[in-house]
Protein backbone atom coordinates (compact mmCIF):
# COMPACT_ATOMS: atom_id res chain seq x y z
CA UNK A 1 0.00 0.00 0.00
CA UNK A 2 3.09 2.08 0.91
CA UNK A 3 4.71 1.66 -1.69
CA UNK A 4 1.58 2.45 -4.15
CA UNK A 5 1.08 5.75 -2.69
CA UNK A 6 4.69 6.21 -3.12
CA UNK A 7 4.71 5.58 -6.75
CA UNK A 8 1.14 7.84 -7.30
CA UNK A 9 3.44 10.70 -5.35
CA UNK A 10 5.95 10.33 -7.92
CA UNK A 11 3.42 10.18 -10.64
CA UNK A 12 1.83 13.27 -9.68
CA UNK A 13 4.91 15.02 -9.43
CA UNK A 14 6.17 13.76 -12.83
CA UNK A 15 3.27 15.35 -14.33
CA UNK A 16 2.87 18.50 -12.92
CA UNK A 17 7.20 18.46 -13.67
CA UNK A 18 6.65 20.11 -16.90
CA UNK A 19 10.01 20.66 -17.12
CA UNK A 20 11.47 17.93 -15.53
CA UNK A 21 10.46 16.11 -18.15
CA UNK A 22 14.01 15.01 -19.71
CA UNK A 23 14.77 13.57 -16.05
CA UNK A 24 12.16 10.77 -16.66
CA UNK A 25 14.48 9.51 -19.60
CA UNK A 26 17.53 8.84 -16.93
CA UNK A 27 15.96 5.33 -15.50
CA UNK A 28 17.50 3.95 -12.65
CA UNK A 29 19.80 0.73 -13.95
CA UNK A 30 20.39 2.19 -17.38
CA UNK A 31 23.90 2.76 -16.35
CA UNK A 32 24.05 -1.05 -15.94
CA UNK A 33 22.30 -1.34 -19.58
CA UNK A 34 25.46 1.00 -20.64
CA UNK A 35 28.21 -1.23 -19.30
CA UNK A 36 26.87 -4.05 -21.24
CA UNK A 37 26.66 -1.39 -24.53
CA UNK A 38 30.09 -0.70 -23.64
CA UNK A 39 30.90 -4.57 -24.15
CA UNK A 40 28.83 -4.71 -27.29
CA UNK A 41 29.13 -1.38 -28.71
CA UNK A 42 32.67 -0.25 -27.71
CA UNK A 43 32.43 2.86 -30.03
CA UNK A 44 28.93 4.20 -29.25
CA UNK A 45 28.22 6.45 -26.60
CA UNK A 46 25.35 7.80 -27.36
CA UNK A 47 23.06 6.63 -23.88
CA UNK A 48 26.10 7.81 -21.86
CA UNK A 49 25.86 10.96 -23.36
CA UNK A 50 22.15 11.26 -23.40
CA UNK A 51 22.44 10.57 -19.44
CA UNK A 52 24.45 13.74 -19.26
CA UNK A 53 20.81 15.76 -19.37
CA UNK A 54 19.71 13.95 -16.73
CA UNK A 55 20.62 14.97 -12.45
CA UNK A 56 19.51 12.12 -10.35
CA UNK A 57 21.18 9.37 -11.47
CA UNK A 58 23.01 7.79 -8.69
CA UNK A 59 26.33 7.19 -10.52
CA UNK A 60 27.09 11.04 -11.35
CA UNK A 61 28.96 12.10 -8.73
CA UNK A 62 31.32 15.15 -8.33
CA UNK A 63 33.63 16.36 -5.38
CA UNK A 64 32.32 19.91 -5.52
CA UNK A 65 29.46 20.58 -2.82
CA UNK A 66 25.98 22.59 -3.97
CA UNK A 67 22.63 22.27 -5.36
CA UNK A 68 22.58 20.03 -8.03
CA UNK A 69 26.47 20.83 -8.38
CA UNK A 70 26.51 16.91 -9.99
CA UNK A 71 23.78 17.74 -12.86
CA UNK A 72 26.16 18.64 -15.93
CA UNK A 73 23.72 20.08 -18.12
CA UNK A 74 19.41 21.39 -17.36
CA UNK A 75 17.86 21.84 -20.78
CA UNK A 76 14.91 22.87 -18.65
CA UNK A 77 16.69 26.42 -18.40
CA UNK A 78 16.26 27.15 -21.79
CA UNK A 79 12.41 26.40 -21.70
CA UNK A 80 12.59 28.51 -18.77
CA UNK A 81 14.06 30.93 -20.41
CA UNK A 82 11.74 31.02 -23.53
CA UNK A 83 8.51 31.32 -20.97
CA UNK A 84 9.97 34.02 -19.69
CA UNK A 85 11.37 36.53 -21.91
CA UNK A 86 8.95 35.60 -24.26
CA UNK A 87 4.77 34.66 -23.70
CA UNK A 88 5.16 36.15 -20.03
CA UNK A 89 6.99 39.11 -20.86
CA UNK A 90 5.60 40.17 -24.03
CA UNK A 91 1.92 39.34 -23.52
CA UNK A 92 2.24 39.84 -19.61
CA UNK A 93 3.31 43.43 -20.38
CA UNK A 94 0.76 44.28 -23.12
CA UNK A 95 -2.17 42.19 -20.88
CA UNK A 96 -1.69 45.20 -18.30
CA UNK A 97 -1.33 47.97 -20.98
CA UNK A 98 -4.67 46.60 -22.55
CA UNK A 99 -6.68 46.49 -19.02
CA UNK A 100 -5.36 50.13 -17.92
CA UNK A 101 -6.46 51.05 -21.65
CA UNK A 102 -9.69 49.33 -21.37
CA UNK A 103 -10.66 50.79 -17.78
CA UNK A 104 -9.65 54.15 -19.03
CA UNK A 105 -12.40 53.66 -22.38
CA UNK A 106 -14.83 53.26 -19.67
CA UNK A 107 -14.26 55.89 -17.51
CA UNK A 108 -14.31 58.03 -20.41
CA UNK A 109 -17.82 56.44 -21.68
CA UNK A 110 -19.32 55.82 -18.57
CA UNK A 111 -17.85 58.31 -15.41
CA UNK A 112 -17.97 57.71 -12.22
CA UNK A 113 -20.90 55.82 -10.69
CA UNK A 114 -23.01 58.34 -8.78
CA UNK A 115 -25.70 58.20 -6.74
CA UNK A 116 -29.09 58.62 -7.72
CA UNK A 117 -30.41 59.89 -4.27
CA UNK A 118 -29.65 62.85 -2.08
CA UNK A 119 -27.47 61.68 1.01
CA UNK A 120 -28.83 61.69 3.74
CA UNK A 121 -26.43 62.47 5.91
CA UNK A 122 -26.95 59.62 8.35
CA UNK A 123 -23.92 57.45 8.39
CA UNK A 124 -23.57 53.54 8.37
CA UNK A 125 -20.81 51.45 9.53
CA UNK A 126 -19.13 49.85 7.32
CA UNK A 127 -16.13 48.37 7.67
CA UNK A 128 -14.30 48.68 11.59
CA UNK A 129 -10.89 49.60 12.20
CA UNK A 130 -9.46 46.32 11.94
CA UNK A 131 -11.64 45.65 8.44
CA UNK A 132 -9.45 48.26 7.14
CA UNK A 133 -6.50 48.00 8.81
CA UNK A 134 -6.36 44.47 7.61
CA UNK A 135 -7.36 46.03 4.19
CA UNK A 136 -4.93 48.68 3.65
CA UNK A 137 -1.99 46.18 5.13
CA UNK A 138 -2.83 43.87 2.18
CA UNK A 139 -3.22 47.11 -0.33
CA UNK A 140 -0.17 48.57 0.42
CA UNK A 141 2.01 45.66 0.60
CA UNK A 142 0.09 44.78 -2.59
CA UNK A 143 1.11 47.43 -4.74
CA UNK A 144 4.61 47.61 -3.38
CA UNK A 145 5.08 44.31 -4.30
CA UNK A 146 3.58 44.89 -7.67
CA UNK A 147 5.35 47.67 -8.22
CA UNK A 148 8.50 46.45 -7.18
CA UNK A 149 7.53 43.24 -9.84
CA UNK A 150 7.01 45.03 -12.62
CA UNK A 151 10.37 46.88 -12.02
CA UNK A 152 12.14 43.42 -12.08
CA UNK A 153 10.25 41.84 -15.00
CA UNK A 154 9.97 45.20 -17.31
CA UNK A 155 12.13 47.37 -16.17
CA UNK A 156 14.97 46.24 -18.19
CA UNK A 157 12.70 47.31 -20.97
CA UNK A 158 10.99 50.40 -20.01
CA UNK A 159 12.84 52.13 -17.09
CA UNK A 160 16.50 50.81 -17.98
CA UNK A 161 16.57 52.65 -21.31
CA UNK A 162 15.86 55.97 -19.55
CA UNK A 163 17.71 56.00 -16.38
CA UNK A 164 21.33 53.56 -17.59
CA UNK A 165 23.32 50.91 -15.81
CA UNK A 166 24.14 52.46 -12.83
CA UNK A 167 20.72 54.42 -11.77
CA UNK A 168 18.34 51.39 -12.79
CA UNK A 169 20.94 48.81 -10.98
CA UNK A 170 20.38 50.78 -7.55
CA UNK A 171 16.81 50.57 -8.29
CA UNK A 172 16.51 47.21 -9.29
CA UNK A 173 18.28 46.12 -6.30
CA UNK A 174 15.78 48.17 -3.87
CA UNK A 175 12.97 46.70 -5.75
CA UNK A 176 14.52 43.16 -5.29
CA UNK A 177 14.74 43.66 -1.66
CA UNK A 178 11.64 45.08 -0.87
CA UNK A 179 9.54 42.44 -2.89
CA UNK A 180 11.69 39.92 -1.04
CA UNK A 181 10.54 41.23 2.84
CA UNK A 182 7.49 42.50 2.10
CA UNK A 183 6.43 39.42 0.31
CA UNK A 184 5.88 37.47 3.84
CA UNK A 185 4.11 40.44 4.78
CA UNK A 186 1.56 40.14 1.95
CA UNK A 187 1.04 36.53 2.57
CA UNK A 188 0.75 37.24 6.41
CA UNK A 189 -1.75 40.10 5.92
CA UNK A 190 -3.83 37.87 3.18
CA UNK A 191 -4.72 35.11 5.78
CA UNK A 192 -5.87 38.07 8.04
CA UNK A 193 -7.97 39.42 5.88
CA UNK A 194 -9.80 35.54 4.25
CA UNK A 195 -10.12 35.18 7.82
CA UNK A 196 -11.98 38.50 8.29
CA UNK A 197 -14.06 38.98 5.08
CA UNK A 198 -14.66 35.49 4.19
CA UNK A 199 -18.28 35.19 6.38
CA UNK A 200 -19.57 38.45 4.27
CA UNK A 201 -18.05 36.74 1.30
CA UNK A 202 -20.19 33.04 1.16
CA UNK A 203 -22.12 33.00 -1.71
CA UNK A 204 -25.50 33.60 -1.46
CA UNK A 205 -28.45 32.76 -4.18
CA UNK A 206 -29.44 35.83 -4.55
CA UNK A 207 -25.72 36.71 -5.86
CA UNK A 208 -26.96 34.42 -9.07
CA UNK A 209 -29.19 37.85 -10.25
CA UNK A 210 -26.37 40.27 -9.87
CA UNK A 211 -24.28 37.79 -12.03
CA UNK A 212 -26.87 37.02 -14.72
CA UNK A 213 -27.04 41.04 -15.01
CA UNK A 214 -23.45 41.82 -14.74
CA UNK A 215 -23.84 43.81 -11.51
CA UNK A 216 -25.61 46.68 -13.96
CA UNK A 217 -22.67 47.20 -15.34
CA UNK A 218 -24.46 48.03 -18.50
CA UNK A 219 -27.94 49.07 -17.82
CA UNK A 220 -26.92 51.04 -15.16
CA UNK A 221 -29.06 49.75 -12.37
CA UNK A 222 -28.17 48.65 -9.33
CA UNK A 223 -28.81 45.29 -8.29
CA UNK A 224 -29.34 44.34 -4.32
CA UNK A 225 -26.67 42.54 -2.61
CA UNK A 226 -25.35 41.54 1.05
CA UNK A 227 -22.59 43.27 2.54
CA UNK A 228 -20.17 42.22 -0.66
CA UNK A 229 -21.70 42.25 -3.79
CA UNK A 230 -21.06 39.49 -6.39
CA UNK A 231 -18.34 40.65 -8.04
CA UNK A 232 -16.78 41.58 -4.84
CA UNK A 233 -16.98 38.16 -3.69
CA UNK A 234 -15.15 36.59 -7.08
CA UNK A 235 -12.39 39.17 -6.32
CA UNK A 236 -12.10 38.02 -2.51
CA UNK A 237 -12.01 34.07 -3.89
CA UNK A 238 -10.54 34.22 -6.95
CA UNK A 239 -8.31 37.34 -6.66
CA UNK A 240 -7.34 37.06 -3.12
CA UNK A 241 -7.54 33.49 -1.76
CA UNK A 242 -6.83 31.85 -5.17
CA UNK A 243 -4.49 34.03 -6.38
CA UNK A 244 -3.09 35.42 -2.97
CA UNK A 245 -2.72 31.52 -1.92
CA UNK A 246 -0.75 31.05 -5.70
CA UNK A 247 1.78 33.86 -5.35
CA UNK A 248 2.66 33.30 -1.99
CA UNK A 249 3.27 29.49 -1.97
CA UNK A 250 5.54 30.17 -5.20
CA UNK A 251 6.79 33.18 -3.67
CA UNK A 252 7.82 31.61 -1.05
CA UNK A 253 9.80 28.53 -3.16
CA UNK A 254 11.56 31.42 -5.03
CA UNK A 255 12.43 33.90 -1.35
CA UNK A 256 14.15 31.02 0.32
CA UNK A 257 16.81 29.28 -1.69
CA UNK A 258 18.23 28.33 1.45
CA UNK A 259 16.07 24.91 1.73
CA UNK A 260 18.08 23.58 -1.69
CA UNK A 261 15.42 23.29 -3.94
CA UNK A 262 16.47 22.29 -7.35
CA UNK A 263 16.24 24.77 -10.26
CA UNK A 264 13.41 22.87 -11.83
CA UNK A 265 11.01 23.49 -8.94
CA UNK A 266 12.07 27.48 -9.24
CA UNK A 267 11.78 27.12 -12.79
CA UNK A 268 8.06 26.32 -11.99
CA UNK A 269 7.78 28.37 -9.35
CA UNK A 270 9.03 31.53 -11.02
CA UNK A 271 6.66 30.91 -14.01
CA UNK A 272 3.30 29.92 -12.51
CA UNK A 273 4.13 33.47 -10.08
CA UNK A 274 4.85 35.55 -13.00
CA UNK A 275 1.40 34.54 -14.51
CA UNK A 276 -0.28 34.68 -11.62
CA UNK A 277 0.67 37.93 -10.62
CA UNK A 278 0.40 39.13 -13.82
CA UNK A 279 -3.48 38.36 -13.77
CA UNK A 280 -3.47 39.57 -10.01
CA UNK A 281 -2.61 43.06 -11.24
CA UNK A 282 -4.73 42.99 -14.35
CA UNK A 283 -7.30 42.19 -11.61
CA UNK A 284 -6.30 44.59 -9.18
CA UNK A 285 -6.69 47.28 -11.63
CA UNK A 286 -10.76 47.13 -12.01
CA UNK A 287 -10.45 46.90 -8.12
CA UNK A 288 -8.75 49.65 -7.67
CA UNK A 289 -10.95 51.85 -10.12
CA UNK A 290 -14.38 50.59 -8.77
CA UNK A 291 -13.13 51.42 -5.49
CA UNK A 292 -11.49 54.83 -6.30
CA UNK A 293 -12.72 57.26 -9.06
CA UNK A 294 -15.23 54.50 -10.62
CA UNK A 295 -17.88 54.54 -7.60
CA UNK A 296 -18.89 57.81 -5.58
CA UNK A 297 -18.22 56.73 -2.17
CA UNK A 298 -16.67 53.78 -2.33
CA UNK A 299 -13.10 55.10 -1.22
CA UNK A 300 -14.73 56.88 1.78
CA UNK A 301 -16.05 53.66 2.93
CA UNK A 302 -12.81 52.34 2.99
CA UNK A 303 -10.84 55.54 4.49
CA UNK A 304 -13.34 56.35 7.27
CA UNK A 305 -15.41 52.96 7.06
CA UNK A 306 -18.56 55.14 6.66
CA UNK A 307 -21.21 55.09 4.08
CA UNK A 308 -24.44 57.14 4.10
CA UNK A 309 -27.46 55.55 4.30
CA UNK A 310 -28.85 56.45 0.61
CA UNK A 311 -25.01 55.08 -1.06
CA UNK A 312 -25.94 51.83 1.62
CA UNK A 313 -29.39 51.49 -0.14
CA UNK A 314 -28.39 51.68 -3.40
CA UNK A 315 -25.30 49.72 -3.56
CA UNK A 316 -25.61 46.62 -1.05
CA UNK A 317 -29.73 47.33 -0.10
CA UNK A 318 -30.01 43.79 1.38
CA UNK A 319 -27.12 44.79 3.76
CA UNK A 320 -28.83 47.91 4.62
CA UNK A 321 -32.01 46.24 5.27
CA UNK A 322 -30.09 44.18 7.56
CA UNK A 323 -27.85 46.74 9.65
CA UNK A 324 -31.00 48.80 10.11
CA UNK A 325 -32.75 45.85 11.32
CA UNK A 326 -29.23 44.69 13.63
CA UNK A 327 -29.39 48.98 14.47
CA UNK A 328 -33.32 48.59 16.19
CA UNK A 329 -34.54 50.82 13.29
CA UNK A 330 -32.46 53.23 14.93
CA UNK A 331 -30.95 54.12 11.75
CA UNK A 332 -27.48 55.23 10.87
CA UNK A 333 -25.05 57.65 13.01
CA UNK A 334 -23.66 60.59 12.33
CA UNK A 335 -20.18 59.68 14.03
CA UNK A 336 -17.34 62.47 14.03
CA UNK A 337 -15.13 60.84 11.61
CA UNK A 338 -17.98 60.35 9.07
CA UNK A 339 -19.08 63.62 9.19
CA UNK A 340 -15.54 64.91 8.80
CA UNK A 341 -15.48 62.93 5.48
CA UNK A 342 -18.61 64.05 4.94
CA UNK A 343 -17.50 67.34 4.91
CA UNK A 344 -14.24 67.08 2.83
CA UNK A 345 -15.55 64.83 0.31
CA UNK A 346 -18.16 62.98 -1.84
CA UNK A 347 -20.29 65.57 -2.64
CA UNK A 348 -23.56 64.77 -3.95
CA UNK B 1 40.07 37.74 -33.49
CA UNK B 2 39.39 34.89 -31.92
CA UNK B 3 36.49 33.24 -30.56
CA UNK B 4 37.77 31.67 -26.87
CA UNK B 5 36.02 28.31 -26.23
CA UNK B 6 36.56 25.40 -23.52
CA UNK B 7 36.10 22.02 -24.63
CA UNK B 8 37.00 18.92 -22.20
CA UNK B 9 38.37 15.44 -23.74
CA UNK B 10 35.85 12.81 -21.63
CA UNK B 11 38.67 10.34 -22.71
CA UNK B 12 41.23 11.94 -20.63
CA UNK B 13 39.82 13.50 -18.00
CA UNK B 14 41.15 11.60 -15.01
CA UNK B 15 39.19 13.39 -12.43
CA UNK B 16 42.06 15.03 -10.44
CA UNK B 17 40.35 18.08 -9.92
CA UNK B 18 43.33 19.80 -10.46
CA UNK B 19 41.44 22.42 -12.86
CA UNK B 20 38.80 23.33 -9.83
CA UNK B 21 42.09 23.96 -7.20
CA UNK B 22 43.93 25.82 -10.15
CA UNK B 23 40.97 28.08 -10.70
CA UNK B 24 40.49 28.56 -7.10
CA UNK B 25 43.76 29.63 -6.49
CA UNK B 26 44.38 31.78 -9.57
CA UNK B 27 41.20 33.85 -8.29
CA UNK B 28 41.40 33.66 -4.76
CA UNK B 29 37.81 32.40 -4.92
CA UNK B 30 35.50 32.92 -1.43
CA UNK B 31 34.84 29.53 0.41
CA UNK B 32 31.72 28.06 -1.04
CA UNK B 33 31.99 29.27 -4.54
CA UNK B 34 33.31 26.76 -7.24
CA UNK B 35 33.55 28.54 -11.02
CA UNK B 36 34.58 24.91 -12.40
CA UNK B 37 33.99 21.65 -10.98
CA UNK B 38 34.52 17.80 -12.12
CA UNK B 39 31.52 15.57 -12.65
CA UNK B 40 32.00 12.25 -13.05
CA UNK B 41 29.46 10.00 -15.05
CA UNK B 42 28.77 6.19 -14.43
CA UNK B 43 31.14 6.41 -11.44
CA UNK B 44 32.39 3.21 -10.25
CA UNK B 45 30.88 1.88 -13.69
CA UNK B 46 32.57 0.19 -16.86
CA UNK B 47 32.76 3.33 -18.71
CA UNK B 48 33.28 6.22 -16.70
CA UNK B 49 33.82 9.38 -17.40
CA UNK B 50 34.36 12.83 -15.61
CA UNK B 51 34.29 16.35 -17.38
CA UNK B 52 35.10 19.36 -15.59
CA UNK B 53 32.75 21.94 -16.49
CA UNK B 54 32.20 25.91 -16.19
CA UNK B 55 31.07 28.44 -17.60
CA UNK B 56 30.77 28.01 -21.62
CA UNK B 57 30.88 31.73 -22.63
CA UNK B 58 27.72 30.58 -24.77
CA UNK B 59 26.86 31.93 -27.97
CA UNK B 60 23.39 32.84 -26.73
CA UNK B 61 24.28 33.53 -23.33
CA UNK B 62 20.99 32.36 -21.51
CA UNK B 63 22.07 34.13 -18.43
CA UNK B 64 22.53 37.34 -20.55
CA UNK B 65 18.77 37.06 -21.95
CA UNK B 66 17.11 36.40 -18.59
CA UNK B 67 19.39 39.09 -16.49
CA UNK B 68 16.49 41.95 -14.98
CA UNK B 69 19.57 44.41 -14.61
CA UNK B 70 21.65 43.59 -18.24
CA UNK B 71 24.31 43.33 -16.27
CA UNK B 72 26.33 40.61 -18.69
CA UNK B 73 28.96 41.76 -21.31
CA UNK B 74 30.52 39.88 -24.08
CA UNK B 75 33.82 40.90 -25.24
CA UNK B 76 35.36 41.04 -28.63
CA UNK B 77 36.70 37.36 -28.26
CA UNK B 78 33.38 36.19 -27.10
CA UNK B 79 33.68 35.73 -23.49
CA UNK B 80 30.60 36.18 -21.38
CA UNK B 81 31.67 38.67 -18.39
CA UNK B 82 29.26 40.23 -15.99
CA UNK B 83 29.46 43.61 -13.99
CA UNK B 84 29.19 43.22 -10.12
CA UNK B 85 28.01 46.24 -9.60
CA UNK B 86 25.41 46.14 -11.55
CA UNK B 87 24.34 42.47 -10.18
CA UNK B 88 21.27 42.32 -7.40
CA UNK B 89 21.76 38.47 -6.85
CA UNK B 90 18.09 37.52 -8.07
CA UNK B 91 19.27 34.33 -9.24
CA UNK B 92 17.56 34.15 -12.55
CA UNK B 93 20.99 33.40 -14.56
CA UNK B 94 21.27 30.29 -12.31
CA UNK B 95 17.74 29.15 -13.33
CA UNK B 96 18.71 29.92 -16.97
CA UNK B 97 22.37 28.41 -17.35
CA UNK B 98 22.23 25.19 -18.77
CA UNK B 99 26.08 24.23 -16.84
CA UNK B 100 25.20 25.28 -13.47
CA UNK B 101 28.22 27.71 -13.43
CA UNK B 102 26.25 30.97 -11.95
CA UNK B 103 27.49 30.78 -8.29
CA UNK B 104 26.53 32.89 -4.95
CA UNK B 105 28.08 33.61 -1.90
CA UNK B 106 25.58 33.77 0.59
CA UNK B 107 22.51 30.78 0.82
CA UNK B 108 20.14 33.08 0.09
CA UNK B 109 16.73 33.93 2.47
CA UNK B 110 14.69 36.26 1.98
CA UNK B 111 16.72 35.95 -1.56
CA UNK B 112 20.04 37.65 -0.01
CA UNK B 113 22.41 35.62 -2.40
CA UNK B 114 24.68 38.42 -2.91
CA UNK B 115 26.52 39.73 -5.93
CA UNK B 116 26.74 36.35 -8.81
CA UNK B 117 30.27 34.72 -9.12
CA UNK B 118 31.39 32.94 -12.13
CA UNK B 119 34.21 32.02 -14.48
CA UNK B 120 35.62 34.62 -16.20
CA UNK B 121 37.68 32.69 -18.44
CA UNK B 122 40.49 34.72 -17.10
CA UNK B 123 39.54 37.77 -18.25
CA UNK B 124 38.17 39.47 -15.24
CA UNK B 125 35.69 42.19 -15.35
CA UNK B 126 34.87 45.82 -16.34
CA UNK B 127 37.57 47.19 -14.37
CA UNK B 128 40.50 48.25 -15.66
CA UNK B 129 42.80 45.82 -16.44
CA UNK B 130 44.88 43.94 -13.64
CA UNK B 131 43.29 46.79 -11.24
CA UNK B 132 43.08 45.86 -7.20
CA UNK B 133 39.53 46.35 -7.96
CA UNK B 134 39.21 44.02 -10.68
CA UNK B 135 41.00 41.15 -8.99
CA UNK B 136 39.01 41.40 -5.82
CA UNK B 137 35.48 41.48 -7.74
CA UNK B 138 36.72 38.99 -10.69
CA UNK B 139 40.03 37.44 -10.17
CA UNK B 140 43.02 37.71 -12.21
CA UNK B 141 43.09 39.07 -15.47
CA UNK B 142 45.41 36.32 -17.80
CA UNK B 143 43.79 37.10 -20.88
CA UNK B 144 45.23 40.78 -20.23
CA UNK B 145 48.65 39.46 -19.64
CA UNK B 146 48.83 37.34 -22.56
CA UNK B 147 48.14 33.94 -20.57
CA UNK B 148 45.50 31.79 -21.28
CA UNK B 149 42.59 29.84 -18.63
CA UNK B 150 44.56 28.90 -15.54
CA UNK B 151 42.47 25.63 -15.40
CA UNK B 152 43.40 24.47 -18.58
CA UNK B 153 47.07 25.32 -18.13
CA UNK B 154 46.76 23.21 -14.69
CA UNK B 155 45.04 20.05 -16.54
CA UNK B 156 47.56 17.37 -16.49
CA UNK B 157 46.44 15.34 -19.22
CA UNK B 158 45.34 18.31 -21.64
CA UNK B 159 42.00 17.20 -20.93
CA UNK B 160 40.59 20.59 -20.65
CA UNK B 161 41.37 22.76 -23.87
CA UNK B 162 40.96 26.64 -23.55
CA UNK B 163 41.26 28.82 -25.95
CA UNK B 164 40.74 30.25 -29.91
CA UNK B 165 37.70 27.67 -30.39
CA UNK B 166 38.94 27.14 -34.02
CA UNK B 167 42.71 26.19 -32.23
CA UNK B 168 40.40 24.11 -29.46
CA UNK B 169 38.97 22.33 -31.92
CA UNK B 170 41.59 21.13 -34.44
CA UNK B 171 43.53 19.77 -31.47
CA UNK B 172 40.91 17.60 -30.51
CA UNK B 173 40.30 16.68 -34.32
CA UNK B 174 43.53 15.07 -34.40
CA UNK B 175 43.14 13.18 -31.40
CA UNK B 176 39.58 11.92 -32.63
CA UNK B 177 41.65 10.94 -35.96
CA UNK B 178 44.11 9.42 -33.96
CA UNK B 179 42.56 7.03 -31.37
CA UNK B 180 39.61 6.50 -33.52
CA UNK B 181 36.89 7.09 -30.62
CA UNK B 182 35.35 9.41 -28.52
CA UNK B 183 34.38 12.13 -31.08
CA UNK B 184 31.66 13.94 -28.65
CA UNK B 185 32.82 17.58 -28.02
CA UNK B 186 30.59 17.46 -24.61
CA UNK B 187 28.45 21.40 -24.32
CA UNK B 188 29.44 22.54 -27.44
CA UNK B 189 26.23 22.24 -29.19
CA UNK B 190 24.16 24.04 -26.27
CA UNK B 191 26.98 26.64 -25.76
CA UNK B 192 27.68 26.92 -29.45
CA UNK B 193 24.97 26.03 -31.46
CA UNK B 194 23.06 28.96 -32.03
CA UNK B 195 24.34 32.53 -33.91
CA UNK B 196 26.49 34.46 -31.97
CA UNK B 197 24.56 37.27 -29.81
CA UNK B 198 25.61 40.50 -28.18
CA UNK B 199 29.09 40.41 -29.11
CA UNK B 200 30.02 44.21 -29.08
CA UNK B 201 33.12 45.03 -27.37
CA UNK B 202 32.21 47.15 -24.11
CA UNK B 203 33.77 50.49 -24.29
CA UNK B 204 35.23 50.71 -21.05
CA UNK B 205 32.96 49.78 -17.98
CA UNK B 206 29.06 49.71 -17.95
CA UNK B 207 28.44 51.27 -14.35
Amino acid sequence: MQVRLKQWLVAAILACGLFSLPVVAAEPGSAKEQAAQQRTQPGNNQPFWSDVRGGDNPYQTTQVRGVESSVLMQPAGETWRQLRNGVITIYGGWLIVAVMALIGAFYWWRGPIKLHEKQTGRQLLRFGSWDRMVHWSVAISFVLLAVTGIIILFGKHILLPIFGYTLFAWLAILAKNIHNFVGPVFAFCTILMFITFVKDNLPKLYDLQWISKAGGLFSGKHVPSGRFNAGEKAWFWGGVTLLGIVVSVTGFVLNFPNFEQGRALMQQANVIHAIAAVVFMTLSLGHIYIGTIGTEGAYEAMRTGYVDEAWAKEHHEFWYQDTLANNKGGGGVASPVAAAALKEGWKA
Amino acid sequence: MARMKFLCDAERCIECNGCVTACKQEHEVPWGVNRRRVVTLNDGLPGEKSISVACMHCSDAPCMAVCPVDCFYKTAEGVVLHDKDLCIGCGYCFYACPFGAPQFPQDGAFGLRGKMDKCTFCAGGPEDDNSAAEFKKYGRNRLAEGKLPACAEMCSTKALLGGDGDVVADIYRNRVLKRGKGSEVWGWGTAYGKPEKGATPPTGAKS
